[in-house]
């Protein structure tokens, strides 16, 4: 029975927590250039609205993930033009994104509410894992296909992050734009890159609201996901696999949040995942400096040759 | 120099004919596609339109409680006669403006502070959330059925508890688990909650928040839940098994008529308050407006029969309909609460024959015997 419990707890952080790592690798990525996103938000919900009533109008989900990751993108591309090529303030260039993100999917979705996606993405189990005592049950069955990706996805962009030569260099322009700069790195094109990647991966979360979590569309129905996204990717450490456990820690915190309701006080356990969040990024942040956590150096920094 | 004249004439004509029509001005804290609480509103101030014919109507939506003065202003501006706010948070910025217009008629829906100006109103569902009771309580096999609810409000309360004493009714063993979401509006957290309930072996589902989450998530694992203000069958139309719908309209006409006929002014609303339910047709049954239950249950309800003290015995589906005609005639015919009635804490809350008053129901606190869960206040 304990184990039962367990195993529910760990589903349903999985199914919860899904979007919100899909969103926080994105970010993960872009911040190791160098480059902070605050539209993750605006990136989710433009990807949600988008990814809708593309799966909406051709029927299928796979092609409103692929249009949600699109719109993702194209945001993701206009951030890192306002923040790599005009060297604005990305902080602000974040925050328009995603009031302009939630505002102009309120305007877009109006005629797409109360209009349920019949043929959204199904649960499944996976064959062959599925059947491994306990993991199986917790995180390889009766979940969709966008949140079964994530593991996979995290292993593939950890070695891409950690062990090529192409993770070297992002690295480094995070770090030290100027070293690459030096070594003959355009710090511009893998700003671009890893932004508009970013913006690829919050568009896929927001789709998987969408197209599985609750296949509908309603106005701001991220409510606020994007913003613990970005909790998210500190938290981690901006380590890609790290933001999987980030993720579930803070998913099971909050499905318990609800399990427990007859047994400890519903107002503070309905904090508890925010007050973990905070507490986790205070400990991040101040526990043992920022240096040993592996904050970029060069974060939210533009950069420009011979400047310094 | 006689052009002049007449088009003037003619503009004069034209502004006093503006002058006759009564404009009602429409303020509402969601977006009309919410397709729940402000589109409900929405449809009834469009058979508002239609049903009198001397009124004008104009509307903002998506108006936050911080917001809503400047609406006001927005909207006296533009020539409103009276101005209608749908939520319970529009009341300061009501009665601030109401104010600084003192000719202006307002109407609070939800409200429940008054002033000469200043009507509130309601359409309360606790008679139809006890009838949606019913149909859950034949309609669960563990007997568990399941409740998320956005606050712990005395309308939430009475709602969990009619819907409780329902499913009791037909169950003597059902229990009705609540699980709180302390927003209005969260899918994630209505997701989870009802999924905690599902795993806690939960098995039919009503719910107070402002999305269709917990008719999404309950349907996909194939358990019945109920529309909550307008339909939301399309979402789950093989579990949807019925519902309360609002019928704000009734509500508007009659006040409106009131206003144009010298009844209501704007210097005698201090006592103005309806409370509309079954009987005045301001509240309704239905997973649909034209489904009062489900087809997809109607074998089952017709099969599981109840040995009730009143009727005898019956079957669910008959005593649904029983109660509703009953209800619709008047409270004092049938009440959900009306006692003998014991909170769970075996507290006598209404006596022998009582049936609880107005502002009884608004201030319910307690909470009914078979209901599980936290409960602030009790």
């Amino acid at each position: 029975m304990e184990a039962e419990i367990l195993i529910s707890t760990i589903a349903r952080a999985l199914a919860f927590s899904a979007p919100l790592i899909w969103a926080a690798i994105g970010e993960i990525f872009a911040e190791r250039s160098g480059v902070v996103n605050l539209g993750v938000e605006g990136m989710m919900i433009l990807g949600a609205l988008i990814g809708f009533i593309a799966a909406q109008s051709s029927g299928s989900p796979w092609i409103g993930t692929l249009a949600a990751a699109g719109v993702g993108g194209a945001v993701g591309l206009f951030h890192a033009f306002v923040s790599v090529t005009l060297r604005a303030n990305q902080y602000i260039s974040g925050l328009a994104i995603t009031i302009f993100g939630l505002g102009l999917s309120g305007l877009l979705g109006r005629s797409w509410v109360g209009r349920p996606l019949l043929n959204s993405f199904e649960r499944f189990d996976v064959p062959l894992l599925s059947d491994i005592p306990f993991i199986g049950p917790a995180l390889f069955s009766d979940q969709y296909i966008l949140a079964y990706l994530i593991l996979p996805i995290a292993v593939l962009l950890w070695f891409l992050l950690y062990r090529t030569r192409f993770g070297l260099v992002l690295r480094t322009v995070g770090e030290s734009p100027a070293a690459a700069d030096t070594a003959g790195r355009s710090v511009t094109l893998f700003r671009y890159l890893a932004v508009t990647f970013g913006g690829v991966m919050a568009g896929i979360g927001g789709a998987y609201l969408s197209l599985a979590y609750r296949p509908s569309w309603s106005e701001e129905m991220t409510n606020g996901l994007g913003w613990i996204a970005l909790a998210l990717a500190i938290f981690a450490t901006w380590d890609p696999l790290r933001a999987v456990g980030a993720g579930l820690l803070f998913g099971a915190f909050f499905t318990l949040s609800f399990r427990l309701q007859d047994r400890f006080p519903p107002e503070l356990l309905t904090l508890l995942p925010y007050v973990f969040t905070i507490l986790a990024l205070v400990f991040t942040a101040v526990g043992r400096g920022r240096r040993a956590f592996g904050s970029p150096e060069a974060l939210g920094q533009p950069y420009a040759r011979g400047e310094r | 120099m006689k052009r002049w004249i007449l088009v003037l004439a003619l503009l004069m004509g034209v502004a006093s004919a503006q002058d006759d029509s009564l404009k009602v001005g429409f303020i509402y804290v969601g977006p009309v596609g919410d397709n729940g609480y402000s589109f409900a509103f929405d449809q009834a101030r469009q058979a508002l339109e239609e049903a009198v014919p001397e009124v004008e109507t104009m509307y903002v939506e998506s108006v936050s409680e911080a917001e809503v003065e400047a609406f006001i202003d927005q909207l006296v501006f533009e020539g409103s006669d009276i101005i209608i706010a749908n939520s319970f948070g529009h009341g300061d910025g009501v009665l601030a403006a109401a104010q600084r217009y003192p000719d202006i008629i307002f109407g609070h829906a939800t409200g429940v502070e008054r002033a000469p100006n200043v009507m509130t109103f309601m359409a309360d569902f606790y008679q139809v959330y006890y009838l949606n009771g019913l149909v859950a309580g034949a309609l669960s096999d563990s007997g568990k059925i399941g409740y998320v609810a956005s606050f712990p409000i005395p309308e939430v309360k009475r709602h969990i508890n009619a819907f409780a004493l329902g499913a009791k009714e037909v169950n003597p063993d059902a229990v009705v688990e609540v699980r709180w979401l302390y927003s209005w509006f969260d899918p994630a957290a209505s997701n989870e909650a009802t999924e905690a309930l599902i795993s806690q072996g939960v098995d039919a589902f009503g719910f107070t928040e402002d999305s269709t989450t917990v008719v999404q998530v309950a349907g996909a694992r194939g358990y019945p839940s109920f529309s909550h203000y307008a339909s939301m069958v399309e979402y789950s139309p093989e579990t949807v098994a019925s519902g309360h719908l609002v019928n704000w309209s009734v509500i508007l006409i009659d006040f409106v008529e009131g206003v144009l006929d010298g009844t209501y002014t704007s210097e005698n609303l201090e006592d103005v308050d309806y409370f509309w339910l079954l009987e005045q047709d301001a509240v309704r049954m239905g997973a649909a407006p034209d489904m009062p239950i489900n087809p997809v249950y109607e074998e089952e309800l017709k099969g599981y029969l109840v040995d009730h003290p009143e009727f005898g015995e019956i079957s669910a589906w008959d005593l649904v309909f029983e109660r509703l005609e009953q209800m619709s005639t008047s409270r004092e015919e049938f009440d959900p609460f009306e006692g003998p009635l014991y909170d769970r804490q075996g507290n006598l809350v209404f006596e022998e024959g009582e049936i609880p008053t107005i502002p009884e129901l608004l201030s319910t606190q307690w909470a009914a015997e078979n209901v599980v869960g936290p409960w602030e206040g009790e």
